[in-house]
């Protein structure tokens, strides 16, 4: 009786050590995509890294349930949606926040060239309906199919805020070029 | 395909596959440069999207889900475990107040009776305690020899456990005899007649003492109880 116990607990921590490791190659492989999807979701560094900790909590937990390594991101990408969406909820019983009443401001997202500052700031000031398939897309590296599917929308629709995110971003571009040859001018 | 079309499809998705996209750039350099352009532009932004991480992120995010791990495994320890403990514990506090309280100062006695430690306070008393030197000794418990009581060999305060005591070796007709004058309130736990496989003993109180006699044999213990009760004075 003891020796069978024994048996299923080794077998059991084997298991474990598997998960372990299965777990520790997809924080490694995905974080940092993650982690970056949080933040344009967020434009929240603190909230980001929270809502991604839980996510990967989340993904430990039913790790189980993801079968094909390959399906991963769009599989924690839907956690994260979900675990951000629930932020939301738990929002609306606080009376003030001040953290959310803050705007996020696009210079914190860190450094370099101001090229990429202006970007970042123009991606960051789109609206979320068309940011988001953006991400999914340059970021991500999702098709328009799996676009649709993670946002619960037809691809047309995806196409359609695909096509007016970058839109809209070349007229900010082209807004921008304007307003500094009118200053220099 | 007309212009319209062409720049919806290239700005919903550069890196289409789209046979006819493709070749429509190819007749027209027009429509080939505008791809390039927003080619460029995406990878502008794939680069502007590429905010820094922070630092040891993945580590934080593997070492959290380890203390969560550790805690979930704590919490999932299973009923009988605790329980197992519980009955442990009781166990072990009613073994210490049934025997240790009953029988404590009895083994104490009993230790203190052994051949090896009975060797070790012969070796440090003189031989032939006077009755002197006995009464001086019996002054600690308020009490006095006013006879003899026998050949007394060594005469030691000693510690039954915590319990201080005046220890007498008394030589009897068959063997060295132990004679305990400890405080009542301190022993009110010994039973009068108590024994191990070696070793009989007895105890009496005289007023505000109690006599323990230990020894080999039954005899020279119940004629040593018969000399002490007359003996003592408190």
């Amino acid at each position: 009786m003891f020796s069978r116990n024994k048996n299923q607990s080794l077998s059991v921590s084997t298991d474990m050590m598997k998960k372990q490791k299965r777990y520790e190659a997809l924080v490694k492989a995905l974080h940092a995509d993650i982690f970056r999807y949080a933040m344009w979701l967020i434009k929240d560094k603190a909230i980001a890294e929270d809502v991604v900790q839980e996510t990967f909590l989340r993904a430990w937990k039913s790790l189980d349930s993801l079968n094909d390594e390959g399906a991963a991101k769009s599989w924690l990408i839907t956690i994260l949606r979900r675990e951000n969406a629930r932020r939301f909820e738990r929002k609306q019983f606080d009376l003030v926040d001040i953290d959310d009443v803050s705007v996020a401001d696009p210079v914190s997202f860190g450094d370099v060239v101001l090229e990429h500052r202006e970007l970042r700031r123009i991606i960051g000031n789109l609206s979320e309906e068309y940011r988001e398939p953006l991400m999914m897309q340059i970021l991500m590296g999702f098709s328009g199919d799996e676009i649709a599917e993670q946002l619960n929308l037809n691809k047309n629709t995806v196409m359609t805020r695909l096509f007016r995110a970058r839109n809209q971003i070349k007229e900010a571009l082209l807004g921008d070029q304007t307003k500094g040859e009118q200053v220099n001018g | 395909m007309d212009e319209l079309s062409f720049r919806r499809t290239i700005y919903a998705e550069p890196n289409t596959n789209d046979p006819d996209i493709i070749q429509a750039a190819k007749d027209d350099p027009a429509k080939q440069a505008f791809w390039d352009d927003v080619k460029a532009m995406d990878a502008q932004l794939a680069q502007a999207m590429n905010i820094p991480i922070p630092e040891n992120f993945a580590d934080k995010l593997i070492l959290r889900q380890g203390i969560n791990e550790f805690t979930q495994t704590r919490q999932k320890r299973p009923w009988y475990i605790a329980m197992a403990a519980s009955v442990a514990m009781v166990v072990g506090i009613s073994y210490m107040t049934l025997f240790a309280g009953n029988n404590g100062l009895a083994n104490d006695v009993f230790a203190h009776v052994s051949h090896e430690y009975m060797a070790k306070e012969l070796a440090m008393s003189s031989e032939n305690v006077t009755q002197q030197a006995l009464n001086e000794k019996m002054t600690t418990f308020n009490g006095a020899l006013s006879e003899e009581i026998g050949d007394v060999v060594s005469a030691n305060y000693c510690y039954l456990n915590t319990v201080r005591s005046l220890h007498m070796i008394i030589k009897g007709e068959k063997g060295l005899l132990s004679l305990f004058v400890v405080p009542q309130s301190q022993s009110q736990d010994l039973q009068e007649e108590f024994s191990n496989d070696e070793l009989v003993g007895t105890s009496f109180l005289l007023a505000s003492a109690k006599i323990i006699i230990v020894g080999n044999d039954q005899e020279d213990v119940s004629q040593l109880q018969q000399v002490a009760q007359s003996a003592f004075r408190f």
